[in-house]
């Protein structure tokens, strides 16, 4: 039950969408628009007379214009479903020859459709000539020269606040450049202002921003500069220029297979109209260069008022100056430094140093600068001058520093003088009397120090310091000594005596090196004879050779010389070398004369072992040999 | 035979000296007795042509300098009396005339550095000598370390204290020629001298610099030199107007 009612329902809902559709499409309607309303002599240009609704309409099979060369070329269908509307239409194209230029008008066409008689709405078509003059103001569509309507994917505007200003005035400007965002603008060559007789600072790019103008959106990127007029009269400030790459729809030179949008109703020759901006991917745009141009902006440049202040150097805008010296004590001829910082609005480039009132009594240097801007283009700032004065007598202020510049808002010139600042000079003569030029110069001592200066109250020395007669006799070189061959050649002096150290030391090294294994050597020696000994087995002969060749080695060992031979060691040397009593040197001599006895005489003179006592005894004096 | 030959040259060679000197001696009294007459011109052509020979000593450039400042070239006479000052730090005549040479054409000087201030208590020679000999010891005592069998706490410090007074010497060295004062000094001879922001009669001043005003020159393009300035900064300024204190 509960199915049957929603399938109703749902017919119910249907038959009511079939029948508003229906009564829709029973009120046929009929438009036609020209794929582009100029053109020149032999570019076609496509008609489109488009009905919506019933299928079976009839056209105007012949359209005759004088001048226009019109034919029908086809038909196409469209059926849409939109928010769930359907609608149908029927387009019928034209292609339209202009033979001459002109401004053509193409009357309503009658079309008949769901037996209705529509008529479509007049159309204008301007025509220019093949050389390229259009008779309209817009820029023509397809022409290679012209980029596809550029004039409505960019702009450029020139923004010039000031139409009055005075010769020198720093005037700003404002340069905006619009892109429709869809061309993808690349900026090849920068924006320029043309026009002579002003001179335009540093173009500073200072924002970009996204705008509607007209409907349309444009990234819109603002530069900022400065100008000023270098004589007076009336000119054309700009026109601005620039060259940019953007993306346009491909030119066709046949005609298009694809009209102007039948959207486009009013004839707003809209260039995205063009299927490709609203399908990139359906046809492949193409990079091009464009133009950029703006209108000029007229300026009247009026010539600054006579009767400029002495300390006028150019300076135009609206000005304020700070001033300070350092240090405030200082002796006759010391420097002191006098800061004065020009802050405010206008051409920073003509702000001279302020100038000083009254330099007498005074050494002024010249003046540094350094310039601190506020803004991208140095319109407003404050610029720092400092300027180093030497008293040559005794004051009690630092000369007043005037700055004039002209007001262009009071149309008047303005001078700014620095308020006294109190200084203490020592050691000179009163402000009042300047001896300096008068009095006649003293040779000083060249040890005269500042202290001295200070006490004996004279001028600065002007005179130099007399002649050296005496020559001497060597000459003397600028070059620093590092550089000079002797200063190198001295260098091998320690280099031969480090080599030489390092020679001897390394020889030395070696012979201590001999020295130490022949020691090693012998002890060893020594306690393999004293294993030997203590084994109590070996036959006399044997026995006394090697005790008596132990006493030697020990001989040498302990020998206080060093180097000496165990061959050469004789009972004596021994018994000296360990000092010895007399008992323990007639034992080391009786073993000596044994060892020789058994070593020359033969086995056979003596008994064939060695009683243990004589071991003892023996092993005993050569271990107490120490 | 060869002995003989060899003594007659060697006198050659004495009295070839000998005579040089002599004619230097007479060139520089003559200059001087030029000077003392008020001869000006006359005496800088002797104390020139002597300079020419190779004759350079700090009295020579000194009493040139004297000349040039009688004559009211006072950017020469600050040049010559900055190569007396090269030749020798401690010329008192030299230190004094050259004060009033500057008060006298306003010459700007280039400020030294902060490290320039201190190393100048010595001067470039005298810091050659001690890194050499710094370099020896520490060399010495770094070799008998090597080869003595036991390490000396003593001579471990005076290597490292040999080493860190070459380190010292050798940036002393660099930051005095490199530095205001150093190699690359240069005084402006010429009058009306303007440094300028690009090599050309009309480009903008920088800054306008009275005769006898020290740059330090950093590089030459054709007849101009790019300088460093007094007050920190920097301009192109004529080759012709400019000398460098130290001859080659």
């Amino acid at each position: 039950m509960e199915t049957s009612m929603r399938c109703r329902i749902l017919f119910v809902a249907v038959a009511a969408v079939a029948v508003a559709q229906f009564a829709r499409a029973d009120s046929p309607s009929v438009t036609a628009v020209l794929s582009n309303s100029e053109a020149v002599v032999g570019e076609t240009v496509e008609l489109q007379i488009k009905v919506t609704g019933p299928g079976d309409a009839r056209p105007p099979e012949e359209i005759t214009i004088d001048g226009l060369e019109i034919h029908a070329t086809g038909t196409s269908r469209q059926f849409e479903i939109h928010n769930f509307m359907t609608s149908s239409s029927v387009t019928y194209n034209y292609t339209v020859l202009p033979l001459r230029a002109g401004r053509f008008t193409i009357p309503p066409q009658t079309v008949r459709a769901g037996g209705k008689v529509l008529r479509t709405p007049e159309l204008i078509l301007n025509v220019a000539d093949s050389s390229g003059s259009s008779s309209g103001a817009r820029p023509s569509r397809g022409r290679q020269s012209q980029p596809v309507s550029a004039r409505d994917l960019i702009f450029a505007e020139l923004i010039v606040p000031k139409k009055v200003a005075y010769v020198g005035e720093i005037i700003p400007v404002q340069i905006r450049m619009g892109f429709d965002p869809r061309v993808r603008p690349r900026l090849i060559e920068p924006p320029e202002i043309t026009g002579q007789g002003f001179t335009a600072q540093k173009l500073q790019e200072a924002g970009q921003n996204s705008e509607a103008l007209n409907g349309r959106s444009y990234d819109v990127v603002t530069y900022k500069t400065a100008i000023a007029a270098a004589h007076a009269g009336k000119f054309e400030i700009g026109p601005v220029r620039a060259k940019a790459q953007v993306i346009v729809p491909r030119t066709r030179s046949a005609p298009r297979s694809r009209g102007r949008s039948p959207f486009d109703l009013f004839d707003q020759d809209d260039p995205f109209s063009d299927p490709f901006f609203s399908n990139p991917f359906a046809q492949i745009g193409e990079r091009r260069e464009v133009d950029i141009k703006s209108d000029p902006v007229a300026l009247e440049v009026k010539p600054l008022p006579p009767n400029a202040p002495p300390s006028f150097s150019g300076a135009i805008g609206n000005f304020t100056m700070t001033t300070d010296a350092n240090p405030k004590s200082v002796q006759v001829g010391d420097p002191i430094t006098v800061t004065s910082a020009i802050s405010g609005r206008g051409n920073f480039d003509r702000v001279n140093a302020p100038v000083v009132e009254d330099e007498r009594g005074w050494h002024k240097y010249p003046p540094s600068s350094k310039f601190k801007q506020d803004d991208e283009v140095g319109l407003s700032g404050t610029k720092t001058f400092e300027t180093v004065l030497s008293p040559n007598e005794k004051k009690e202020t630092v000369p007043v520093l005037a700055f004039s510049y002209f007001d262009p808002a009071k149309e008047q010139y303005v001078s700014l003088r620095s308020d006294p600042i109190a200084i203490t000079v020592q050691g000179g003569p009163a402000a009042t009397q300047n001896l300096v030029a008068s009095q006649p110069a003293s040779p000083p001592s060249a040890t005269a120090n500042r202290g001295a200066s200070a006490i004996q109250p004279t001028v600065k020395p002007r005179d130099i310091l007399y002649q050296l007669t005496d020559q001497p006799r060597a000459t003397e070189s600028f070059a620093p000594i590092f550089t000079r061959p002797v200063f190198w050649g001295i260098q091998s002096i320690p280099l031969l005596a480090l080599i030489s150290f390092a020679v001897w030391k390394i020889r030395r090294a070696r012979i201590d090196n001999r020295e130490a294994r022949r020691i090693h050597a012998l002890q060893h020696e020594a306690a393999e004879l004293m294993h030997k000994l203590r084994r109590n087995d070996a036959p006399p002969r044997q026995y006394y050779a090697e005790a008596s060749r132990v006493v030697r080695v020990k001989t040498a060992l302990a020998s206080s010389s060093g180097g000496i031979d165990p061959n050469m060691v004789d009972a004596e040397t021994a018994a000296n070398t360990f000092k010895l009593n007399s008992d323990s040197r007639d034992q080391l001599r009786r073993l000596f004369e044994q060892s020789d006895e058994w070593q020359y005489s033969g086995a056979h003179n003596g008994p064939a072992r060695i009683s243990p006592e004589n071991r003892r005894e023996v092993l005993e004096l050569i271990e107490n040999l120490k | 035979m060869k002995i003989r030959a060899s003594l007659i040259v060697f006198l050659f060679c004495a009295l070839s000296t000998l005579s040089v000197l002599a004619q230097a001696d007479a060139e520089f009294v003559k200059a001087n007795q030029e000077y003392a007459k008020g001869h000006f011109k006359e005496a800088i052509s002797g104390f020139e042509a002597l300079i020419r020979a190779g004759q350079w000593n700090a009295n020579v450039f000194y009493d040139l300098g004297n000349a040039y400042f009688r004559t009211g070239d006072f950017g020469r006479a600050i040049l010559n009396y900055e190569r007396a000052l090269a030749l020798e730090r401690h010329h008192p005549e030299a230190t004094a005339n050259l004060q009033i040479a500057r008060d006298e054409a306003h010459a700007l000087e280039m400020q030294p550095s902060w490290p320039e201030r201190y190393l100048q208590l010595a001067s470039v020679n005298h810091y050659s000598i001690a890194a050499a000999t710094a370099f020896w010891l520490g060399i010495f005592t770094i070799v008998v370390l090597i080869f003595a069998r036991r390490r000396s706490a003593t001579r471990i410090a005076i290597s490292i204290c040999c080493l860190l007074v070459l380190a010292v010497a050798v940036c002393a060295i660099f930051t005095l020629e490199r530095g205001s004062k150093g190699e690359a000094l240069a005084i402006v001879t010429g009058r009306n001298v303007q440094a300028r922001l690009a090599t050309a009669d009309t480009a903008n001043s920088v800054l306008a610099l009275p005769p006898g005003s020290e740059v330090k020159i950093l590089s030459t393009r054709g007849d101009w030199i790019y300088a460093a300035l007094p007050n920190n900064l920097r301009g192109w300024i004529p080759a012709k107007n400019a000398e460098r204190v130290r001859l080659l």
